[in-house]
């Protein structure tokens, strides 16, 4: 086997061990380990990428690659038969994008946090905690496992937040940890719901003794054993339920006479439960993404966390609820996902639109930063909900090129904040002329965020346009009017933008009296150029070269397009039978 | 004449062949015997060699009780009944009066009090305890329990009073012996009902259940409620759970500690065999009134567990409350009926045992070592302990039940059994519970991260390091390794629980 996932996975963990080893005095020590252990996650990062094959799936493979498979919890609890928890590991299009960009932002990250003074041993390995847990979060295939890394990414993140935030840092760290708890609480009530529905067909043909233990099933057997269970010849303590989401996907693995299977019947508030198990993972994520209206914890995070930490926010975290909604819950709910398309879409909208118009009257750059991502990261659910290729491709490529963005946004925000200790837009005016570098950074930024040509925002919100434009006759997905309202989303991000730049950067010099004494204005330091150089430079590459990531997702999409409108319509006339019976 | 002699012999033949079964609880009672003897010398040395002698009767159960080869059910005369749950809650309770004693060991409040005064009796005490809840694991007879439940409530209100030159011992203990007789008295007046209706007493039988068919309902029901009231006491559930604060508040922290583990798994363990034979659906229809009320006494104490912990200041009250929502969520357990939740319910209260063991430990050291009254004492202490701060926070995870911890692992099987019961069933009642249960560990989050939160969130002038003895740290690794352990390789746990109960 290979094991070039797990040395992703745990090569950050390996490194908190060799940190807390550490005795605290040497800081400069501690720094520079974290930063080599992130610089080798980095490079087999970009391994991984250059040897992932984008076209496999053409050639009729299976979509996942360097697949890990291991045995982990495996126990049987008495009248339920088998439970079977597995350590599995795999990248197709979608995580490959993700891993990626997780190892670029954790080495910024490092960078960024060179100026930490207070308590440097705790904030770097929990700093290397969160990313073994984000690291494991994209490249889970099992929900227990994927549960397992995606709840205790808020760990760290709480004490990173709560110890060396801003002055509200109790509060916000508070917020943002019990908000996404409840979220994945959601999330767990429809996980148990689901591996207490779902089996493992290889698993229990050797259960069965059809074959023998650790003899992988043929693609026929796996067929046998699917029918047999739903005429119902399989016998209680043979079926070996599971926690892979690969197997949640295939619906004929469902037992029949279980909640969640589609002939159930059972309904919830009028609802048939899979819509309501289907409503509840899509909350959970949907706060993590975070969609308006359970975006509040988000802007309250990023103004207290300090900027590395934001950057990782912006950039890693939040990505892993739409990553979730893409891995998990349209795969595995296709039919609610073509039911409430027009749902979700329109909570896209809604972010697009509300979180432009919250930038636009925010007087804080970092707080205008923030709700730049909300009014973003809309945009990935609108391109999710169209379920055209363009638009999930889309989706896929705004988290990446989201994420690169947004890390330069926060970087940014923090040189003025190193500077002044203060970075309320009305109280600058005219920075370009003592910090042109500085200045110059900041247009690439905001010019990038806002989707000028030529840079990867502007492919990711083309591909979405696109896609949610032709969707009504592509998939029969959302009214056309999204499309259009979303272009206006455009324009804000343009306004508040150019707003903001006209006022901190052109004009005369001149900053706020009670600034000045302590302010020590001086353009980017080496170190502030080595975080953003190479930002602006993969910015622009994934615009004018935007095959480097879609060759990467192209077949994984649309394997997951297909898969999404086939069972989902194929789902929702045998619900809608049962509904209307 | 004759036959009076043949019964005569035919239940001495009986107690015989059942008595070895009592091993445990016989040298339990030897044990006890023995410390009130050596209690009597006046020599510094015994005096001194008292916990260990308490440690040596405990650790021979515990041992008896692995290494036992018997797997045979023994039945004692219809009273006592040695089976895998009287076998392995028997495991439990020796390992939690272990651990009481190794506390009671660095808490100096006991240790170093006035030569001699008391000593023995706490730790005889502590021994009748353990006595009382392997009585109570194994009776199948209502006059049994009662007799049992009794043993360890007067354990425990003395236990309670260990402290008593302090005011708020004296409190509690007197509010424990008033809300405990009472409710004694109520059970006892069920249980009468109950042979009334019956003319037995033996409630594990599905015929006792059956015999109760032709009853009244209304009576079956007002009988159960009130058995109920003195069962659901003893767990701390709702209604029934005001004494518990202040109780945690009184007793010294190894004692509080046995009470939130030792005779909360021995109350559920009663409640388990009352209700066993609602696994049969046509019983359990039977009387759904009944199961009406445990539904609702399980979501009542798991809110009012949850909600009240909110507002706690103090960090006993605190963990009193969270008490109380453990036991809400195990009654919520034992209601999927038809699911096999016995393994699922021992694992859960397993890790119960080591995180309230450990939590309890580091409150102890934080009452006496660092002098922390309220929560606000623990502010900016984080960094000054970090070792200890750091198991803090994995033992208050786990009892939120996050990630990983066995706590997780524990939530994660109970609910997997009541989403189980409620495919099978589809009683709304187990979906609410589930609903409630899970969502409920959010509110969980919002009172345990709150010792974490002064610790380490909250900042403090001084910095200066504070010394933590090594057997104190010892400790605490030792109840905190199985919570990670047991998320990782639960079958571990599970397989020999399962061998166990087989």
């Amino acid at each position: 086997m290979n094991y070039t996932l797990s040395s992703l996975i745990f090569l950050p963990l390996l490194t908190a061990l060799v940190v807390l080893l550490m005795p605290t005095r040497m800081v400069r020590g501690i720094k520079a380990v974290t930063l080599g252990g992130t610089l080798l996650q980095l490079v087999v990062a970009v391994w991984l990428y250059l040897g992932f094959d984008g076209a496999a799936m053409a050639n009729g493979q299976t979509g996942y690659q360097f697949v890990e498979k291991l045995d982990w919890i495996g126990f049987s609890l008495g009248s339920l038969g088998r439970f079977q928890i597995e350590y599995f590991v795999g990248v197709d299009g979608v995580s490959i994008s993700m891993v990626l960009l997780t190892g670029i932002v954790g080495v910024i990250g490092v960078i960024s946090s060179w100026n930490i003074t207070k308590n440097v041993k705790g904030y770097f390995s929990l700093y290397l905690l969160l990313m073994t847990s984000v690291m494991g979060c994209f490249l889970a295939l099992d929900f227990f496992l994927f549960y397992l890394f995606f709840e205790f990414m808020l760990l760290p993140m709480y004490f990173l937040i709560g110890m060396w935030g801003g002055p509200k840092r109790e509060y916000a760290a508070l917020k943002f940890f019990i908000y996404t708890l409840i979220g994945s609480l959601f999330i767990l009530i429809v996980m148990i719901g689901l591996y207490t529905s779902v089996i493992d067909p290889e698993a229990t043909a050797q259960q069965m003794g059809l074959i023998g233990q650790h003899v992988p099933a043929s693609l026929d057997l796996i067929r046998q054993v699917q029918q047999m269970l739903q005429q119902g010849t399989i016998a209680e303590a043979d079926m070996v339920r599971t926690f892979s989401i690969p197997a949640m996907m295939e619906p004929s693995n469902f037992i029949p006479g279980s909640l969640l299977h589609v002939f159930s019947g059972v309904s919830l508030f009028d609802l048939p439960l899979r819509f309501v198990a289907f409503l509840l993972v899509l909350a959970g994520f949907l706060i993590k993404v975070p969609s308006v209206p359970v975006h509040t914890w988000l802007p309250d995070a990023h103004v207290e966390a300090p900027t590395p930490i934001s950057v990782l926010l912006a950039a890693i975290l939040l990505k892993v609820g739409g990553y979730g909604l893409i891995r998990i819950v349209y795969p595995v709910f296709p039919d609610a996902g073509a039911y409430f398309s027009t749902f979700v879409g329109g909570l896209g909208v809604l972010s697009i639109i509300y979180g432009a118009l919250c930038a636009l009257a925010m007087n804080d750059l970092k707080k205008l930063i923030a709700y730049s991502s909300v009014s973003h990261m809309g945009f990935v659910l609108l391109g999710l909900a169209s379920l055209t290729n363009e638009g999930v491709n889309g989706a896929i490529y705004m988290m990446f090129s989201h994420g690169l963005i947004s890390a330069m946004l926060f970087l940014v925000v923090g040189v003025i904040y190193d500077r002044a200790h203060d970075r309320m837009i009305l109280n600058f005016r005219g920075l370009a002329k003592r910090m042109p570098a500085y200045t110059a950074f900041v247009v690439v930024a905001f010019f990038a965020s806002l989707g000028l040509p030529g840079f990867s925002g502007f492919i990711a919100e083309l591909l979405v346009l696109l896609g949610s434009f032709s969707a009504p006759e592509a998939t029969g997905m959302l009214p056309r009017w999204m499309a259009i309202v979303a272009v206006i989303g455009l324009l804000l991000s343009a306004a508040y933008y150019l707003w903001a730049l006209q006022r901190m950067f052109f004009g005369k010099y001149w900053i706020f009296p009670e600034l000045r004494q302590k302010a020590i204005i001086h353009d980017l330091t080496k170190r502030e150029y080595l975080m953003l150089v190479p930002l602006a430079v993969l910015a622009f590459v994934f615009g004018i070269f935007p095959h480097l990531l879609l060759d990467k997702t192209g077949m994984t999409v649309t394997g997951f397009t297909e898969l999404v409108l086939r069972n989902g319509q194929e789902q929702l006339n045998i619900l809608q039978a049962i509904l209307h019976r | 004449m004759e036959k009076q002699a043949a019964q005569l012999t035919q239940t001495i033949d009986s107690i015989l062949a059942g008595a070895g079964s009592l091993l445990p609880e016989l040298l339990l009672a030897l044990f006890f015997l023995l410390l009130v003897t050596l209690d009597l010398f006046k020599s510094k040395t015994v005096k001194r060699l008292l916990p260990w002698v308490t440690l040596t009767g405990l650790f021979s159960v515990l041992v008896l009780l692995v290494l036992d080869r018997h797997v045979a059910e023994v039945q004692f005369l219809n009273l006592l009944r040695s089976d895998g749950i009287a076998r392995y809650a028997g495991i439990l309770f020796s390992l939690t009066g272990i651990f009481t004693i190794l506390l009671s060991l660095q808490n100096p409040k006991i240790e170093k009090r006035k030569q001699g005064e008391g000593r023995g009796e706490y730790y005889a005490l502590i021994l009748m305890l353990v006595l009382g809840l392997n009585l109570m694991a194994k009776s199948v007879n209502l006059l049994m329990v009662f007799l049992a439940i009794e043993l360890v409530s007067i354990a425990s209100y003395i236990l309670t009073l260990t402290l008593k030159e302090e005011k708020r011992a004296v409190e509690a203990g007197l509010k424990y012996v008033l809300y405990g007789t009472l409710s004694a008295g109520v059970m006892l007046y069920g249980m009468s009902f109950f042979y009334g209706l019956t003319g037995s007493l033996d409630y594990t039988l599905v015929s006792f259940w059956r015999s109760l068919l032709d009853a009244s309902p209304l009576m079956v029901t007002v009988a159960a409620i009130l058995v109920f009231a003195g069962f659901l006491f003893k767990i701390s559930a709702a209604p029934f759970h005001f004494w518990t604060p202040d109780v945690y508040q009184g007793a010294p922290m190894p004692i509080v500690a046995l009470f939130s583990t030792g005779p909360k798994i021995a109350g559920i363990i009663v409640i388990m065999r009352f209700v066993a034979a609602f696994a049969d659906p046509t019983i359990a229809s039977a009387f759904s009134d009944v199961q009406l009320f445990l539904g609702i006494a399980a979501l009542a104490t798991l809110a009012v567990g949850n909600f009240t912990a909110l507002w706690q200041r103090t960090p006993r009250r605190l963990m009193a409350f969270s008490s109380v929502s453990h036991a809400g969520f195990l009654l919520m357990a034992l209601l999927a009926f038809g699911s096999d939740y016995t393994v699922s319910v021992f694992f859960y209260m397993t890790v119960l045992v080591f995180m309230n063991f450990g939590m309890f430990l580091f409150l102890q050291m934080a009452e006496e070592d660092w002098q922390v009254r309220t929560l606000e004492d623990f502010q900016g202490m984080g960094p000054r302990i970090p070792f200890a701060g750091v198991l803090a926070l994995l033992f208050l995870l786990s009892l939120t039940g996050l990630p990983p911890l066995a706590g997780f692992m524990g939530k994660l099987l109970v609910f997997s059994n009541v989403w189980e019961a409620y495919t099978a069933t589809g009683q709304p009642m187990l979906l609410a519970l589930l609903v409630v249960g899970i969502l409920l560990t959010g509110v969980a989050l919002f009172y345990y991260i709150k010792i974490p939160y002064y610790l380490f969130l909250k900042r403090n002038q001084t910095d200066k390091n504070l010394v933590i003895s090594l057997s104190n740290k010892l400790l605490l690794v030792f109840f905190a390794l199985p919570l990670l352990v047991f998320f990782f390789k639960p079958d571990l746990l599970l397989h020999w629980i399962e061998k166990l109960l087989a």
